[in-house]
């Protein structure tokens, strides 16, 4: 036979493989992006998924991947349904991915979680990449969240602190700190192999809600014990507590418990609880 | 002597819904559904209670977005329409149900009450029911304070003050051209306390707010009387924290008086039982079938079978329940006031819309309870915040713990996978306007159209602010409405910025958007300087 339809042919079924394989590799990247977001689910909801590139990282394989298709959406019927709740949808114009700005930003959400996110600017990731020049391929994007309580932090004297390993593509983070009444900030940078930190922005600091009775005593207005038991029913734990510690821990408890509101207009359920 | 106090407090709130821009529509609805069976029948229990000399007192707070659209000329148009249309129906039920005595009572009592309502909305009141809430506080028998500008939940604003000062602010001065005088109260939007907030409110003039119970309870130093008697934060303005028993007493949906089964059923509607082309008149354009406000059943029991509703006997459990609220707040009072060395004050704040809304015979225990207090026990008096201040002038110095009255008692409701892509946008959109107002301190004569936009964006950045656009992505139900309000708001903040800083601004669409959001029509942007 000609070489040249040999050659034709082998050409011919390589290029079948090759379309098989990529329609095959897509497909697991979608599984293994859903597997993903089922298991670390908190990259960032919807509209808000950022793309890979924002990163400015180089190397795609070292960092876990986030699918750059939208993934199948499970939810989809359901929004169908939801939809026709609405008499009207003319088309709702789209935000912008973000405002050119590198920051970080801390929220609180409770006693115990603070949330952040941010927006980092490609050029100045890469100029540290550059200057990190070979490491630049080890280095992770880490969140460095610090305890700041009562002092004035210079970058060097944090109570403690936690590192946070975020991946490529999340743009926001639940740090689950689990410290009433205390100040935190955060950092976002380049972590490297040998454990040097390169900050790329620092936050803002918070301040933990309180949750708990205050210690905190005013000679002149001795809380009245009796008022703090009659709040709550007393619980027989065995345990010796004060009624302050009880009352702290029942309301914990009835904080958890909230009472479902009643529904309110027309499904805007303006009741609380 | 009365041994403590009771007071009541009611806060009424709807986000900003107002769409001129369609001849009808389906959110509308909520702001029409609570005039007819909220505002309305709390107004004519007020009224009588007057007209019968019985004292009371209540506070409510009526959000700027509420007293916004309730004085804006196309809703009350709207609502006359509405109402027009509930009363044309009730007429064909009462035809229809001529030959079931049980349902035909019911269409006629709905007839009264809708035709009731048209007439003290449109002729008493002349279409704007705030003059009827300004009547009863000089009277002295209501306390009306304030809210956030548009119930933005102020601890997510990120302690951008001067965003947070121009809720309080834009606020404080709508209150004041509607009720000629300033606010002495203020509901901070979704109870949501964070330290410091305070310092806002005494600039602002305000001399006190609630708080969630937690938000008392874990104040520093430890507060002596618990929830029963007023703080000071270190700013001077006072914070009453919220009894959980007698909120539990109406809220709780196991042991809440709304659940019993003599009670109107909020679920089953004519919108959704009847034949669809009979209602299909009173649906909205889209023909989807929603709640019309005619309600046949009780709630019977924990079972889809409905037996009919009875007025009578869902009024006699009223009273009974009235009753018993009244019977475990003298229990409570003459407990608390053998352990402290002052009367207490029980504070007991719910949602209006709860009243009336969604517990149909709502406004009824208000009324028997208020008639019963007066006639019946000597125990309580009600009071308002203000009222128990000039009593007891001298209260303890301490700091409110950040609380809220959501869920889990802190932010989450505001702050979670479902709404959080919110606050990157808001946060910058609010930076933003500082910015504005800091760049544009004196304008020439010659900048007229400048200043409209300013305004225009100092507009659009506070309804996108609505804590209520949150609440609702995280409920679940009308997301998608939610996120376009949301998305609406910012994106005509967003091009109001770029438009002023390049000197470029659209005249034709800033009119047109000027129609649409018009609420706050007076604002000043340099609130935000």
């Amino acid at each position: 036979m000609d070489k040249a339809i040999i050659k034709e042919i082998f050409l011919l079924i390589f290029e079948v493989f090759k379309a098989l394989y990529e329609i095959l590799w897509k497909k697991i990247k979608n599984l293994f992006g859903l597997t993903w977001d089922r298991f670390f689910g908190f990259s960032d909801v919807s509209s808000e998924q950022a793309t890979y590139q924002e990163w400015g990282v180089t190397d795609e394989d070292k960092w876990p991947s986030i699918p750059e298709a939208p993934p199948i959406n499970l939810e989809e019927p359901q929004q169908k349904i939801e939809r026709k709740e609405v008499a009207y949808l003319p088309k709702t114009p789209d935000l912008p991915d973000g405002y050119g700005d590198n920051r970080i930003v801390l929220m609180v959400r409770d006693p115990e979680w603070l949330f952040t996110y941010w927006e980092l600017r490609k050029d100045l990731m890469d100029s540290v990449l550059n200057t990190l020049g070979a490491m630049a391929h080890t280095v992770k994007i880490i969140l460095r969240v610090y305890d700041v309580t009562d002092i004035i932090f210079n970058g060097y004297n944090a109570h403690k602190h936690l590192d946070i390993q975020v991946t490529g593509g999340t743009r926001s983070w639940y740090i689950k700190v689990s410290e009433p009444n205390r100040s935190f900030c955060v950092d976002i940078g380049f972590l490297t192999f040998n454990d040097t930190f390169w900050a790329l922005s620092r936050s803002n600091a918070v301040r933990t809600p309180c949750m708990g009775v205050s210690d905190v005593v005013d000679e002149k207005w001795i809380g009245i014990e009796k008022l703090y038991e009659k709040l709550y029913v007393p619980v027989d734990t065995g345990i010796s507590e004060s009624v302050f510690e009880r009352a702290h821990r029942n309301w914990q408890e009835s904080l958890k418990e909230y009472v479902s509101s009643p529904e309110s207009l027309s499904g805007l359920a303006v009741s609380k609880k | 002597m009365e041994k403590g106090y009771l007071s009541l407090i009611l806060h009424a709130h709807l986000p900003f819904i107002r769409h001129p821009e369609y001849s009808e529509f389906l959110e509308e609805d909520w702001l029409f559904e609570a005039i007819t069976e909220t505002y309305i029948p709390l107004i004519n229990v007020f009224d009588k209670l007057i007209d019968e000399g019985i004292d009371f007192r209540i506070t409510m707070s009526l959000t700027p977005p509420l007293i916004s659209m309730l004085t804006d000329a196309l809703l009350q148009s709207r609502y006359i329409r509405y109402i027009e249309k509930r009363i044309q129906l009730t007429e064909k039920e009462i035809e229809r149900t001529k030959h079931q005595p049980e349902f035909n009572q019911l269409a006629q009592m709905y007839y009264r009450h809708f035709t009731n309502v048209r007439y003290v909305f449109a002729e008493k009141y002349h279409k704007n029911i705030i003059h009827a809430f300004k009547k009863f506080q000089d009277m002295g028998k209501l306390e009306i304070i304030t809210c956030g500008a548009t119930h933005g939940f102020l601890p997510l604003m990120n302690n951008n003050i001067n965003a947070m000062r121009a809720q309080i602010q834009v606020a404080v001065t709508h209150y004041e051209k509607h009720f000629g005088r300033k606010p002495r109260g203020i509901w901070l939007p979704e109870c949501a306390y964070e330290p410091g907030v305070d310092q806002l409110l005494k600039e602002a003039g305000i001399r006190f707010f609630i708080t969630e119970t937690h938000g008392i309870l874990f104040a520093s130093p430890r507060p002596k009387y618990g929830i029963y008697a007023p703080i000071y934060c270190p700013s001077g303005v006072a914070a009453f924290g919220r009894d959980m028993e007698s909120s539990k007493q109406v809220w709780s949906a196991k042991e809440g008086y709304p659940g019993d089964f003599s009670y109107r059923d909020f679920y089953r509607d004519v919108g959704f039982d009847l034949d669809y082309d009979y209602v299909k008149p009173y649906l909205h354009g889209d023909g989807k079938r929603t709640n019309i406000g005619i309600k046949y059943y009780r709630i019977t029991g924990k079972t889809d079978h409905k037996e009919p509703y009875s007025h009578e006997r869902a009024l006699d459990k009223a009273a009974e329940h009235a009753g018993n609220f009244m019977f475990n707040r003298e229990k409570q009072v003459e407990y608390l006031a053998s352990i402290m060395d002052r009367k207490p004050i029980i504070v007991a704040p719910y949602d209006a819309e709860l009243f009336g809304h969604w517990w149909f015979e709502g406004p009824d225990w208000i009324n028997f309870l208020f008639r019963k207090i007066a006639f019946d026990q000597k125990t309580i008096s009600l009071i308002t915040p203000m009222e128990y201040l000039e009593i007891y002038p001298v209260n303890q110095v301490s700091t409110p713990s950040f609380s809220s009255w959501g869920y889990k008692g802190y932010s989450e409701y505001w702050l979670n996978e479902s709404n959080d892509w919110i606050y990157r946008h808001l946060q910058k959109a609010a930076e933003r306007m500082v910015e504005l107002a800091r760049t544009n301190l004196h304008l020439d004569e010659n900048s007229s159209l400048r200043n409209k936009a300013l305004n225009q964006a100092a507009r659009e950045l506070l309804l996108a602010q609505s804590s209520d656009w949150a609440f609702i992505m995280k409920a679940g139900t009308m997301v998608e409405y939610a996120v376009k309000r949301t998305k609406e708001h910012l994106s005509r903040f967003n091009k109001l910025y770029d438009d002023i800083r390049s000197n470029n601004i659209d005249v034709a669409w800033l009119a047109d958007i000027e129609g649409k959001d018009n609420i706050f029509p007076d604002i000043d942007y340099h609130v935000y300087q």
